[in-house]
């Protein structure tokens, strides 16, 4: 059963490979400590390079999911130190990582949220090791009208448990859709959405839309963050750099249960490490806060959202890499990145293409060592990089973006548009639209349209195929119970109280 | 009605449905065993998103915070420097437009001058030798410069 991980270890443990493993957690480490570079931007940004390296498509996937699993790493550090996450995933760190930099024990924090990082990581590995190829022994059973219904699911999922305003969500995906459909349509041939012009007709490319969306409107994001005058931008002193071994105990119980908890919410298609953040770091207050330490540099308050936001970015490899759904909008970007390897992600990829599953299985574990070992002696390191200025940070991004960009076709089309997609996600971003659903669209949208039109075609038209099986029918309810509760269940509530 | 920026946004999406669906509507598919063909997908997706806007023109949220007039000017500032910077990408080669845009890119971010220049340079120089000698990536090195270099 675990020929797979045998297998991958033999692939990840390749000379090229675990070169690319430390290079990835390295740089993703890096990318994350830069303020305002979240995971998602840092693979954005890094990805042509991968390209241009020319890499066998499980190097390239074992070096972008390095810096993946690095900058969830990397983002704590701003968190900590500035009060200033520097990704989603990391708000919850500001709660007590902050207080206690301010206490003196900046560098304990770092270390705990290591550690609390690696055990988290640590749980969410071995639960992919053992769920995935489970679960991707019941997906062999899914036909197109199974996916077709799978994928409404992960988006009902994506817009109840995605950003604040599930209606924005909502729309943010449908774009993102749209903006999947422009080119060739495949099945017939037609023109769609091309408006005459030829550099259009194989769509939008997948590397000018997400270096716009993500690096582009971050240049835009951050020429506003820059004009506001929100943090010093001063570090705090590390004071020791090395946690104890009794801290570390006394938030065992803490890391333990959070990094279950991120495992599971990273498992949920579309739900990433913020939620998971959130719900851990919620269910430790309740659970250990008794003398309402929280909030006020609690250790425990530190490692529960770090272990966490770790764990979810493992788990939500476990749907990407089993159904070819991502778990969030960084392995959405990962999964675009595998189809440009002409890989479709999916139950067959571990009997198919086991040295990519199993490789990069194999490279979450030697990742995760890595970045502890990177992490705990270098926190001094990494926490110089938050005080590289910004005017040296974005030429730096505007650079890597153009040629990026360039280097795919040579061609100067493809860089206007990488300009108008990133005015339009900044537009979206300043109107309080998150951008992962709509690459989590962009990138699930053609896959949706082949499976509808394949349940079809085989029914003959027929539009009850879409139910019919038990598996279908039960995603349909699950996403339809999704859409309804949060709104049906307060206002039952509200009723029966009402009556009392 | 108040006007709010969810509003004005709304009524755009709602646009785009239309446009999206006209256009749909318009594909000419001259021959096809598929039953559902090209077009019923673009228009289930131009009606939820005509459906999910409108919500929006109904219950808009709070407005956000808008750039002011001198932020504006800068945003501005800054998305004309990238436009210069891949309107002569080609023509005056990699070095020299990645200097004048880094340069242009520092000063916007508010670095004195001697520092936007010096990063610039070495910005342009040392990455145009890390793509092209390191990573074998072919950029445009701007045929005018060849003789200085």
């Amino acid at each position: 059963m675990f020929d797979f991980l045998i297998q991958g270890f033999g692939v990840a443990l390749s000379p090229l490979n675990l070169g690319l493993a430390f290079l990835g957690a390295l740089l993703g480490t890096l990318f994350g400590a830069l303020p305002g570079i979240g995971p998602i931007n840092g693979i954005a940004i890094l990805m042509p390079l991968a390209y241009t390296l020319g890499l066998p498509a499980e190097s390239a996937l074992i070096l972008l999911a390095g810096i993946y699993t690095g900058a969830e790493y990397g983002g704590r550090m701003s968190s900590i130190l500035l009060n200033v996450p520097g990704d989603a995933g990391a708000v919850m760190t500001t709660l007590d990582g902050h207080p206690l930099a301010k206490q003196g024990l900046a560098g304990p924090a770092l270390g705990l949220s290591a550690v609390s990082s690696f055990v988290g990581a640590t749980i969410a590995i071995l639960g992919l090791t053992l769920f995935a190829p489970l679960l991707a022994e019941v997906a062999v059973m899914f036909g197109p009208a199974e996916f077709f219904a799978l994928m409404v699911f992960a988006f009902a999922s994506m817009s109840v448990m995605m950003g604040k305003d599930p209606i924005k969500t909502a729309i943010g995906a449908v774009l993102g859709v749209l903006i999947g459909t422009v080119g060739v349509d495949s099945g017939t041939g037609v023109l769609r959405y091309t408006f005459g012009m030829a550099e259009l007709y194989d769509g939008i490319d997948f590397v000018v839309m997400i270096i716009g969306l993500f690096a582009i409107s971050e240049i835009l994001l951050m020429l506003e963050h820059a004009n506001r005058k929100d943090s010093s931008g001063d570090i705090p002193p590390l004071g020791r750099v090395f946690v104890t071994l009794k801290e570390v105990l006394f938030c065992k119980g803490a890391m333990l249960r959070s990094g279950l908890i991120g495992f599971i919410i990273g498992v949920l298609p579309g739900t990433g490490a913020s939620v998971a953040g959130a719900v851990s770091y919620t269910t430790e207050k309740r659970l250990s806060d008794k003398e309402g330490t929280f909030g006020n540099g609690d250790m425990r308050g530190l490692a529960a959202p770090e272990s966490a936001n770790n764990a979810a970015a493992a788990g939500s490899f476990v749907p990407m890499l089993t159904l070819g759904i991502p778990g969030s909008g960084t392995t959405a970007v990962l999964l675009g990145a595998l189809m440009l390897y002409n890989i479709t992600p999916g139950p067959m990829m571990f009997s198919e293409r086991p040295e990519v599953a199993g490789g990069l299985i194999a490279s979450l574990y030697i990742g995760n060592l890595v970045l502890l070992a990177l992490n705990l002696p270098l926190a001094g390191v990494f926490a110089r990089v938050l005080t590289i200025p910004r005017w040296v940070l974005v030429p730096g991004i505007a650079i890597l973006a153009f040629v990026g960009v360039y280097q795919l076709h040579s061609d100067l089309t493809a860089i206007y548009l990488m300009l108008v997609i990133g005015v339009f996600g900044y537009l979206l971003r300043k109107l309080g639209f998150s951008l992962a659903p709509v690459i989590l669209g962009y990138v699930l949208g053609g896959l949706m349209e082949q499976n509808l039109r394949r349940a079809l075609s085989i029914s003959g038209g027929e539009v009850e195929i879409l139910w019919r099986s038990g598996i279908s029918l039960g995603l349909w309810i699950a996403a339809a119970a999704l859409l309804v509760l949060p709104w049906l269940l307060p206002r039952l509530v509200k009723a029966r109280l009402g009556r009392a | 009605m108040k006007l709010a920026a969810d509003r004005v946004l709304g009524l755009c999406l709602i646009g785009l449905a239309a446009f999206v669906a006209v256009q749909a509507a318009r594909l000419h598919v001259p021959f096809s065993y598929d039953p559902v063909g090209p077009k019923a997908f673009p228009l289930i997706l131009a009606i939820l998103l005509a459906a999910l806007s409108l919500v929006l023109v109904l219950k808009p949220g709070s407005n956000g915070h808008w750039p002011d007039r001198s932020l504006a000017v800068k945003l501005l500032a800054v998305l004309a420097a990238l436009l210069v910077y891949a309107l002569l990408f080609t023509r005056l080669g990699f070095i020299a437009t990645s200097l004048l845009t880094t340069v242009a890119l520092a000063r916007a971010f508010a670095a004195p001058w001697g520092k936007a220049l010096l990063t610039g340079v070495l910005m342009a120089v040392g990455s145009y030798y890390v793509f092209t000698a390191g990573l074998g990536i072919s950029l445009p090195s701007g045929d005018w410069l060849r003789p200085l270099l």
